[in-house]
């Protein structure tokens, strides 16, 4: 039994530990001194009387003394500080283990997206003064910003007018059919002007680009490859070069090869002369050129961009039927190649900065519980005569062992990270798709190892700091002040890890919503069970009529298969690219308008009737086209609900008449049908007005033919080859495909981009798991005695686990209001990423925070229920 | 509270600090000196025993500590006993005998 007056003293000692730290430390000192002064009265110096007075009392500062003076001390001390460090490592391997784990996924993810970002956005293009080189684009006063491609008539008046630029080119998408050993192939060809590849100043891999003369008609039967066609459909030949192709029945000669470094408008596989017709020079209203140029020496962006618009609206006065309100954007390279997957990456960029920065934070943690763990042993270490700056040393090594390790490891996840980040980069981040493991990505990872091995040491070092000489002598008091203090970070660091994984969630549950508006869009259109042929028929049935019975010959032989319940065509398919439909001006009968500038442009598709039943478009009134719509009977058409609403209010458009041209000039169309309206360029596109008419009676060459099958339609791919190889063994089919495969095709970046985030935060919760399990652990373990004693004054076990839980639930909340307020900022930048879905949405904050607060439960419950199992009886005898 | 059994080997350096305090107050160098000049050099008191022990008597409230002016003029701080202190030295003494008596028959006769 205590006494009141010893009680007393111990409360008061309790409470005074940092005071009475100082005051033994004082008095040691004097001890010290007066020893010193005894030797040195003996005879001694007095440097070597203070020397022998610390020799007599510990022994050891002499030692290091001594040691120091030989000067090789540095190097002896690391050895051994690896060595001990080694040793640690060895002996704590779980700690260790989870350590280095935890650094590696941080630094790897990291050091992934950094070659990403380095790749897309900072590596100089390999031109000759890449920032000098920009693009012009067609916009529009009214709607800035599209970016529209450029007409041929505007382009040469551009080039003639303008004086900003030292050189100027185009590219115009072009294809080229050839007949290769396994069949019929279309090439993606870009037809380019002269100052193309001048411009670029590349260097061939084989050959050379095009010569001056090879631009004057007659003289153009000539190709430049890229170095994939050169690969994979020529097998890398190196006799290549002078080699003549038969390319869309016209004998062409190879006079070399561009690397991958080349410019490749349209995703071209091999580049042609482009040959000008004088009737180009009149086109204005479509464009469909992209135009790169150099800046001239001493112009700048902001110049050029003036001159530009100035030119623009000379173009707006001189021809008003198609320039009116058209201007002209002068893009850096950068911008127009990388365009919105800047946003991307930045993004993304940040999100895995906060997984490295959780992943610091949890070894911090460890490494922290580690030290208070070992202060015993670094007390005795100060007490056997280790200098403080050693220990601190030892600790610094071991931070670094641990950190370069983790680094090492990390290599090995950037380099997984890097393939993966190939192999699922969106489209319009093709840079992405030749990412490399190179010299700034490992550069990187080594300053992230040192970042995160700066990190993680200052926790400890701060432990480290307070180990005094008294601790050492304090027999019996345990970890006193540094426990306190140390635990007070400890909980800090959970707190910080906690509100940086919400953030990580928030954005992954915002992408994942947007996502799952997309998909639940009412698109107007079913994608699974359809099999769909694309090919351009122009150049194999050069006449409307020949078309025409193509298109109705081959439906009939396809649905004539077996497994086939539906056969239609279109000229224009949903979320495919080129997007291959046309907008075209249309009137209504009835409705008078100025002029006809101001007819609206209604988005306008041939194709038949089956392609509304394949497609599982709904009619909603009237018909669809039947064999009855023939090229000579009355012109029809259908219109969307779109249309109709626009249009014609609540009446009933069946029987009224439009007008619009549409593969021949103007011509007044019936009504016959009114069918559902459909997403067409993207799931997140509103629904357009729409207008179809029936192919026999606009014969347009380009056809994609949808079949509807009763199985699995990627199987059935093949038999729709064959049948289409057996009606024309020469026409190539650009593409064939199924529309689940094209719908998986349009979500890819947002797939990329949930993909990435919800990894990274997936990590983040995890870590943040570890996080709160170790600190719970570590505090119930601590405060075993005491549930000990609440225990045997007969609390209840329940309430003890319940104690433990509100403890780490008081964590997970504190994180989560402070995780809220950081995300409430920070996914502003995420807004052009979103999609029906804003970035405050409430039900992703709670879905985030209550996911968070039940891993906080989970991850304590162990902690929690190894408390409430406490036996008073050993507990009380530890202490 | 003074028959609370205490380690034998603890207990003797407690013993001998109680010892040399009872001829007055004295700094933690000097209890060390006095017990080594009284000894005539056996024994020899390790500081890093000593002050634990000081430490330990001043909170079972045997000795008091507070601080003070050493001969040469610098701040020390001074041991003495208290009553409890006197008490205890007075047991610890007379079980210290008992424990000496006991060793010798032992030696003597076995």
């Amino acid at each position: 039994m205590l006494g009141p007056a010893r009680l007393f003293r111990r409360l008061r000692s309790l409470l005074t530990t940092r005071r009475e730290d100082a005051e033994l430390d004082e008095e040691l000192r004097f001890h010290l001194e007066m020893e010193a002064r005894q030797r040195e009265r003996g005879g001694l110096s007095r440097a070597d009387a203070e020397r022998a007075a610390r020799q007599a009392f510990g022994g050891a500062q002499h030692r290091d003394g001594a040691r120091d003076a030989r000067g090789v001390r540095p190097i002896e001390d690391f050895a051994q500080d690896l060595r001990v460090g080694l040793r640690g490592i060895l002996r704590q391997r779980t700690y260790a283990v989870v350590a280095i784990a935890t650094l590696a996924v941080g630094i790897g993810a990291t050091t992934a997206l950094w070659a990403a970002v380095y790749r897309a956005l900072i590596q100089p293009f390999p031109f000759e003064q890449p920032d000098r080189i920009v693009t012009l684009w067609q916009d529009d006063v009214r709607t800035p910003g599209r970016r529209i491609e450029v007409a041929p008539g505007n382009f040469f008046d551009w080039q003639a007018r303008s004086r900003s630029f030292a050189q100027f080119a185009a590219a115009e998408p072009y294809g080229f059919d050839w007949i290769g050993a396994d069949g019929p192939v279309s090439f993606g060809v870009a037809l380019v002007t002269k100052d193309f590849f001048p411009l670029q100043a590349l260097r061939p891999l084989l050959g050379r680009a095009f010569l001056p003369e090879e631009f004057e008609p007659g003289r153009n039967s000539v190709v430049v490859l890229a170095e994939r066609t050169w690969r994979t459909a020529f097998g890398s030949d190196s006799g290549i070069v002078g080699r003549t192709l038969t390319l869309d029945s016209v004998p062409r000669t190879v006079v070399g090869v561009m690397s991958e470094d080349a410019m490749r408008p349209y995703a071209a596989e091999m580049w042609a002369p482009k040959i000008f017709r004088p009737e180009e020079r009149q086109y204005r209203s479509s464009g469909f050129w992209q135009v790169v140029a150099r800046l001239a020496p001493g112009v700048t962006l902001e110049q050029a961009q003036a001159e530009m618009r100035g030119i623009a609206s000379q173009l707006a006065v001189e021809y008003p039927a198609t320039n009116r309100n058209g201007t002209v954007a002068v893009v850096p390279l950068r911008d127009a190649v990388v365009g919105t997957g800047r946003r991307t990456l930045l993004v993304l960029f940040g999100a895995v900065g906060f997984v490295l920065l959780i992943a610091c934070v949890n070894v911090a943690n460890l490494q922290l519980a580690e030290s208070v763990r070992r202060q015993r042993e670094l007390a005795i270490r100060t007490a056997i005569g280790a200098g403080h700056g050693r220990l601190i040393r030892q600790l610094l090594t071991e931070c670094l062992l641990v950190a370069s390790l983790g680094a090492a490891a990390g290599l090995v996840v950037a380099n997984w990270g890097i393939a993966a980040i190939r192999t699922f980069a969106p489209a319009e981040l093709w840079l992405l798709q030749r990412l490399e493991f190179d010299t700034p990505a490992l550069l990187f990872a080594g300053l992230l190892g040192v970042i995160a091995a700066a990190a993680v040491a200052v926790m400890p070092m701060v432990a480290a700091g307070r180990i005094r000489l008294a601790d050492s002598l304090a027999a019996g008091r345990r970890s006193g002040s540094t426990g306190r203090q140390a635990r007070r970070a400890n909980r800090a660091l959970v707190v910080a890890e906690v509100a940086l994984a919400l953030v990580l969630m928030v954005g992954a549950g915002l992408l994942l919503r947007s996502l799952a508006s997309v998909l639940n869009a009412e698109r107007g259109y079913r994608t699974d069970g359809l099999v769909v042929a694309s090919v351009q028929t122009w150049s194999y049935y050069p006449t409307p009529q020949l078309r025409a019975e193509f298109v109705r010959h081959t439906e009939e032989q396809l649905a004539a298969l077996p497994g086939v319940e539906r056969v239609g065509m279109t000229s224009a398919l949903p979320l495919s690219w080129p997007i291959g439909l046309e907008r075209v001006r249309v009137s209504v009968e009835g409705r008078s308008v100025a002029s006809s500038d101001e007819l609206p442009l209604v988005r306008t598709t041939a194709a038949t009737g089956g392609y509304f039943d394949a497609m599982r478009i709904p009619l909603l009134r009237g018909r669809v086209f039947d064999v009855t719509d023939m090229a000579g009977s009355t012109p029809v058409a259908i219109v969307n609900a779109s249309f109709a609403r626009q249009h014609f209010g609540d009446e009933n458009p069946i029987g009224k008449r439009l007008t619009l041209g549409f593969m021949g000039p103007p011509t007044a169309r019936e009504i016959v049908g009114v069918v559902g309206d459909t997403r067409h360029e993207g799931l997140q596109a509103s629904p357009a007005p729409g207008v179809f008419l029936p192919h026999a009676q606009a014969p347009t060459g380009a056809t994609h033919l949808v079949v509807r099958v009763g199985g699995d339609p990627a199987a059935f791919q093949r038999v729709v080859r064959a049948e289409l190889t057996a009606i024309n063994g020469v026409m190539p089919l650009s593409d064939l495909t199924t529309m689940d495969a094209r719908l998986s095709d349009s979500l890819r970046q947002r797939r990329f981009q949930l993909g990435l985030l919800s990894a990274f935060s997936a990590i983040a919760l995890l870590l943040a798991a570890i996080g709160i399990y170790g600190v719970m652990s570590r505090v119930t373990s601590e405060r075993t005695h005491e549930i000990g004693v609440r225990l045997a004054v007969g609390a209840d076990r329940a309430a003890v686990r319940m104690m433990v839980l509100r403890s780490s639930g008081t964590l997970a909340l504190a994180g989560i209001a402070i995780g809220t307020a950081l995300a409430l900022g920070l996914t502003r930048s995420m807004r052009g990423m979103l999609h029906g879905v804003s970035s405050l949405d409430p039900v992703t904050y709670v879905a985030a925070a209550a996911v968070l607060l039940a891993v906080a439960v989970v991850a304590s419950w162990v902690p929690a229920w190894r408390a409430s199992a406490v036996d008073p009886v050993v507990a009380l005898r530890n202490d | 509270m003074g028959s609370q059994p205490t380690d034998r080997l603890q207990g003797t350096l407690d013993l001998l600090i109680l010892r040399v305090l009872r001829t007055g107050r004295q700094h933690g160098w000097g209890i060390s000196q006095l017990i080594q000049q009284v000894s005539r050099d056996v024994l020899l008191v390790n500081q890093g025993s000593l002050y634990p022990a000081l430490r330990r008597l001043e909170e079972r409230g045997w000795i008091a500590a507070r601080w003070g002016t050493s001969d040469n003029n610098r701040r020390a701080r001074f041991y003495e006993l208290t009553a409890a202190g006197r008490r205890q030295l007075a047991d610890e003494t007379a079980s210290w005998e008992s424990f000496v008596l006991a060793v010798s028959r032992v030696l003597q006769t076995a």
